[in-house]
Formats: C-alpha cells, structure tokens, sequence
C-alpha cells in the first residue's frame, strides 16, 4: 500500500514544474525565513494566492517547500546577526553567533542547513511510516471522534501559542465564529450574509491570514526602528564538508530529530518548543570541555535538527486527521482544501498517489535544501542586507495581489484590511493569532460533525462519552484545560510571591 | 497606552460580535426558520454556543485583567505611531483607489509614500525603486500567472 502510493506519486512528482516549484518554494523559504519578522508562516501565506492558481502537487510542493526552507532560513540571520529570522532559530544563536563571533560564520551557517535537512529528511520517514497508519486507524472514525478530535487540536493549540490559556480560547472561538459565516451546510440557510453575494461562502481565509499576519506585522515594522539601516555584514560560502561535522554529532541529531517529530506530532507544541527542549537536552548531556553557549557544534545541531524535524512530525496528524499541528500546517491544510483534496483517512483511501506525492515533495524539499542552503548562502547574506524600507512595499504589494488574483474581487481587498486592523488590535493586546487559522480551518469538521453525532444519537450528548475513543478524548480535552489552569495557577502565584518578596 | 486599555478594547470589539451574532439569529436566521428545531435544520445553535462562550471568556479576561491591577504599559514612541498610522492610511487610500484608477496608477505612488513614510529621503532612488516594484510585480502576476490586474476606469492593462 505504502510502496504503491509512492511508486505512483512519483508519477506525479517527476514532472519539471513539481520538481522546479519545490525548489523555488525551497530557495523562497529560505529568503523569508532569514528575514527577521516574516518566516514560514508568513511565507506560505504570501504565496498561497499564487500556488493555488497551479497543478495541485506543484502547489503543495511549493508551499511545503516554503515551509522546511523556512523553518531553517532563521537561523542565517540568528548566527550572521544576533536576531533570529523566526522564533523557530531563537535558539540556534547560542551557540551559532558565538561560533561566527569566532570568525566561523560559514562553517555555522553550513552545519545549521546539513542539521536542518537531516533532521527533516529523518521527520520524513516518520511522515512516511506513521501517517498511513494513523489514517488507517482514524479511518474508523464516526462523527463523535471527530467533532472532539477538532476540540482537542483548538484546545492544544489555545493553550500552547500564546502563554494566556484565556486569550487562546478567545481568539480560537473567533476563528470558529468566522467559519460559520456564509451558506450552511446541513439547512443551506444564510448565516451572517448580510444578502451580500460576497458573503455567501464567507470571507476567504486567504484574505483573513494575509490581514491577520502580513498586514499586522508591516504595521508592527514600521513602527520599529532601523527601517533604513543596511547590516553590514559578509560570509563566505559554506561547503559540503558541514554535512560531515554535523554527521560527527549522529547521536545528537538523531535524538533531536526524534524529540521534533514529537513535539511536531503534538497539536500546538511546534518547533520552538522542540528546539528549546533538543538544546537543554544536548546540553545537558555534553561534556564540559564541548563549552555550550560559546560556539558549540552540538548546540546548532540540536537545534536546527529539531526544528526542522517537527514540520515532518507536524503533518502526520495534518494529513492523517486533518488536525493541523500549528499555523503553517492550518493553511497547507487550506491549500489542501482550496485544491480540492480533504486531508484525513478519505485522502489516503481515495487519492493514496496524491498523499505519495506529498510524501516525495517533502523528502525532495529536504535534499534541495541541503544544496540551495549551501550553494545560495551568499545570495541570502546579501538580502538581508536590503534595507526594511525596501521590503515593507514589497510585501504590501505581494499582500494586494495576491488577495486581489484569487476572485479577482475588491471585497477580498477590503475584507484583508479590515482584518488587518484586528490583527494589529490583538497584537498590541497580545491576543494570539495562531488559533484563529485553527478555527477556520477546524470550524466546519467541528461543526458538522457535532450537528451529525447529534443527529445520530438517541441519547443527546451522551453520544461523546459512549464510544470508547471519543470519550478519550472528551477525557484528554479535560486533563488538557484542568492541566492549563494548575500551571496558569501555579505561574500567577509564583509571581505573586517574587512580587511580594520585592 | 497600557495592557489593560488594550483588553477592554478586545472585549468591546468582541461585544460588537456578540451583539451581531445575536441580532442576525433573531432577525435574519429567524426569518429563514433555520433559527430553531433539531441539529438538521438549527443553524444558529452552534454560532449562539459560540458566541455565548466568547462572552463567558471574555467577561472572565477583563476580570482577571481587573484583580491583578497590572497597568504595563506599551511602549511606543509618537515617531513609530505616527509611522504605523501613515502606513494604514495611505494603504487604505490604496485599496479604495485600486479598483477605481488601476494598479499601475496607484501601487508606485503607494510604494514611493510607504518609503517616504519610513524615512528614506532619495528622491531618485525611491521613484527608480517604486516603478520597478510595480512593474516587476505586475509582469510576473500578468505574464506567468495569467492574473489580470485592476484596469480601472482607463482599463491600463500592459499586454506583456
């Protein structure tokens, strides 16, 4: 089964514009990823508009592409320039700026992509291996399940993005709110229309997310300082040679890799957490003399490893379940969506070429990345040497565009700045914005299948603590809010205590 | 301005939500019968659930905000907002001329404001910058992904 869907993905892989796309997203990924305040997510959301309006494996490969070169293209800036181009590389400047401190800049660079495309190829065969199995399993699935499998991801996901368990839980309601906008499903009644012709599907996610991140976030540049500074920086070009260094810390990175698949696999936690939780533990397990914190291989192995390894963890549950793992998984789960394929058990029951395709671009993005990261480092220290006030219109443009080519409507033009000016709102009030793009995306699997376990049911509710997985998982999303509030508790009363000490 | 000016900011704009949400069931949704009777045909259970637990955790955020009394405040200086609200309103200004002028009319004097708006002082440079900005876009949408652009009431459309 396995071997069949790759054997024909690779039918649909093997085409010049799949092959030539991934590479593109790979080179792209790594552009926005090393460019403070944009990053993976920002960089799928701006190409989304594009990559629908092509072959649906061409599009994937695209925008998963986009997503590995992203999730490494941070740590260029982390090492070159004490910030990290996403928060995914926060902690690869330990070790990494230490290192080019040292006047090491390449060689740091070099085992930062040979650790990231590692530990990505390593999430890969994870991917591989346990999505079909999942899917299998989940295709046993009813309604129940999945009404509260959607309430587990929302939950995971409130809890985890934004500290505030509350603020979570707000702002995943309103993604769920939004999806109910337009014609329903089950009555084809109007729901929040407004008899305008615009509303009758709803807004358009793409529109929402390019307000809610990219609008918001030129909004939060500008406002910052250095808007016409051109870093003065240079790096030679790394070599191959990093793959044999980083090779040199197998233990480590295969350790690394495996606690980013977890944690990709766990609904919210994502590559942060994953990256944090790989150093500690590298660390912990070094000997003294391999000096963490000052330039340390290791350190930037851990790192970099883990993050990377979590996309290949964070799209199991994405394509098994249809549960998005965090943010950029949501809106590849869109793109799923807008191309016309639903994720889940029925994709890799009906389309198991498709999903091998998948499997292929992922693995492909992997390798590219190895030799685009390598080969095109100068190219990437040379924009991020382009001052902001260059890349702020470049991206409202990009915004504009793309918003405007997918129904060629001003109404999308409108809806995205409307949501923009939300986004800036919960921002400033730091509302997080990731559980949105959860709710819209999880929305309709939640609410179709709560209203058709109900129609089902001869018990009311009851029906979600029946059946045995479902009612796990009622149990889960329990222990999951109680869990938040003991630590939400525990958190408030430490600070308390600091400032009564005080 | 501070954190707490912030939330109850949040919880008016989530106010206005539930007071829609509410409203559109007892009119709209209503008169289409879709605002009542089992899980089939009510279509306004789930959004009213919703929205009554927007209003539980909000009422519940704006408490807590209350009680721990914490007044951070936010730091921004007069310079960067005054930067942040010229970037929204001559974006704003683009958007609402986008459709009536075109694209080639409006994004070069958006992008040359939006520069002007960062600081950036080089007359030349900038204009060089903007006109290749908007064209270099517009040729790769129009020519290699068969967008078609706003035309405007002068219908510019460069066939590339």
């Amino acid at each position: 089964m396995l071997f069949e869907s790759l054997v024909a993905g690779f039918q649909l892989f093997l085409t010049p514009m799949a092959i030539g796309l991934t590479f593109v997203g790979i080179l792209i990924g790594l552009l926005v990823g090393a460019m403070p305040g944009l990053g993976p997510l920002m960089g799928i959301i701006l190409l989304l508009p594009v990559a629908i309006g092509l072959p649906p494996l061409a599009a994937m490969g695209f925008l998963i592409a986009i997503f590995v070169g992203g999730s490494c293209g941070g740590s260029i800036s982390a090492i070159l320039l004490r910030i990290p181009g996403t928060p995914l590389a926060a902690a690869t400047l330990f070790d990494g700026y230490p290192m080019a401190q040292k006047g090491r800049a390449a060689d740091a660079i070099g085992i930062a992509i040979s650790a990231s495309a590692i530990g990505g190829l390593i999430g890969g065969v994870v991917l591989i291996v346990a999505s079909p199995l999942l899917a299998k399993f989940a295709s046993g699935f009813a309604p129940p399940e999945y009404a509260m499998l959607a309430i587990t991801g929302l939950f995971a996901i409130a809890i985890i993005s934004g500290g505030s368990l509350v603020k979570g839980l707000i702002s995943g309601c309103f993604g769920l709110l939004l999806a109910t906008i337009g014609t329903d499903e089950f009555s084809t009644g109007y729901r929040f229309t407004f008899d305008s012709h615009h509303m009758l599907n709803g807004f358009h996610i793409v529109a929402v997310v390019v307000g809610l991140f990219a609008i918001s976030e030129m909004v939060h540049q500008i406002a910052g300082n250095g808007l016409l500074k051109k870093p003065d920086i240079n790096v030679e070009r790394p070599g191959f040679g990093s793959l044999f260094k980083t090779l040199r810390h197998w233990v480590n990175l295969l350790r690394s890799s495996g606690i980013g698949v977890f944690f990709g696999a766990l609904p919210g936690a994502g590559g942060v957490i994953s990256s944090f939780t790989s150093y500690a533990i590298a660390k912990a397990a070094a000997k003294p003399e391999e000096r963490y914190g000052e330039g340390a291989e290791g350190g930037i192995v851990a790192t970099e490893s883990a993050n990377n390894a979590t996309v290949g963890g964070t799209l199991v549950p994405s394509l098994a379940l249809g549960i998005p793992g965090d943010a950029s998984s949501a809106m590849l789960l869109g793109a799923l969506l807008i191309l016309g394929f639903v994720p889940g058990p029925i994709l890799f029951e009906q389309q198991p070429e498709f999903v091998g395709g998948i499997f292929l671009v992922y693995m492909a993005s992997n390798i590219f990345l190895l030799i685009a990261g390598i080969l095109a480092t100068p190219f990437f220290v040379y924009v991020l040497r382009i001052p902001k006030f260059y890349l702020i219109p470049v991206i409202l443009i990009l915004c504009s565009i793309g918003t405007f080519a997918l129904q060629a409507s001003v109404f999308d033009l409108m809806v995205m700045f409307g949501f923009g000016l939300v986004g800036i709102l919960f921002r400033a009030a730091n509302f997080p914005l990731a559980p949105i793009v959860i709710g819209i995306i999880l929305g309709p699997i939640l609410e179709s299948n709560l209203r058709r376990a109900l129609l089902i049911s001869r018990e009311g509710y009851w029906i979600f603590v029946d059946r045995p997985v479902s009612a796990t998982l009622v149990a889960v999303n329990v222990l999951l809010v109680i869990g938040a509030l003991v630590y939400a508790y525990r958190k408030r009363h430490k600070l308390f205590s600091r400032a009564e000490e005080a | 301005m501070t954190s707490k000016t912030l939330t109850l900011l949040v919880a008016a704009f989530f106010a206005i939500i539930v007071v829609i949400v509410f409203q559109q069931i007892h009119t709209s949704m209503h008169e289409q019968g879709i605002a009542s009777g089992g899980p089939y045909d009510n279509a306004a259970a789930y959004p009213r659930a919703i929205a009554i637990i927007i209003s539980g955790l909000v009422l519940l955020q704006v408490l807590m905000e209350l009680v721990s009394g914490s007044r951070e405040r936010i730091p921004l200086s007069p310079a960067s907002l005054k930067r942040a609200v010229g970037l929204l309103v001559v974006f704003a200004i683009y958007l609402g001329c986008l459709g009536w002028l075109g694209y080639h009319l409006t994004t070069s004097p958006m992008v040359f404001a939006v520069m002007y708006i960062c600081g950036a002082r080089q007359i030349g440079k900038m204009l060089v910058a903007a006109l290749a900005m908007s064209f270099g876009f517009a040729f790769v949408f129009e020519r290699f992904l068969n967008v078609v652009l706003p035309g405007g009431v002068f219908n510019l459309n460069i066939p590339w």
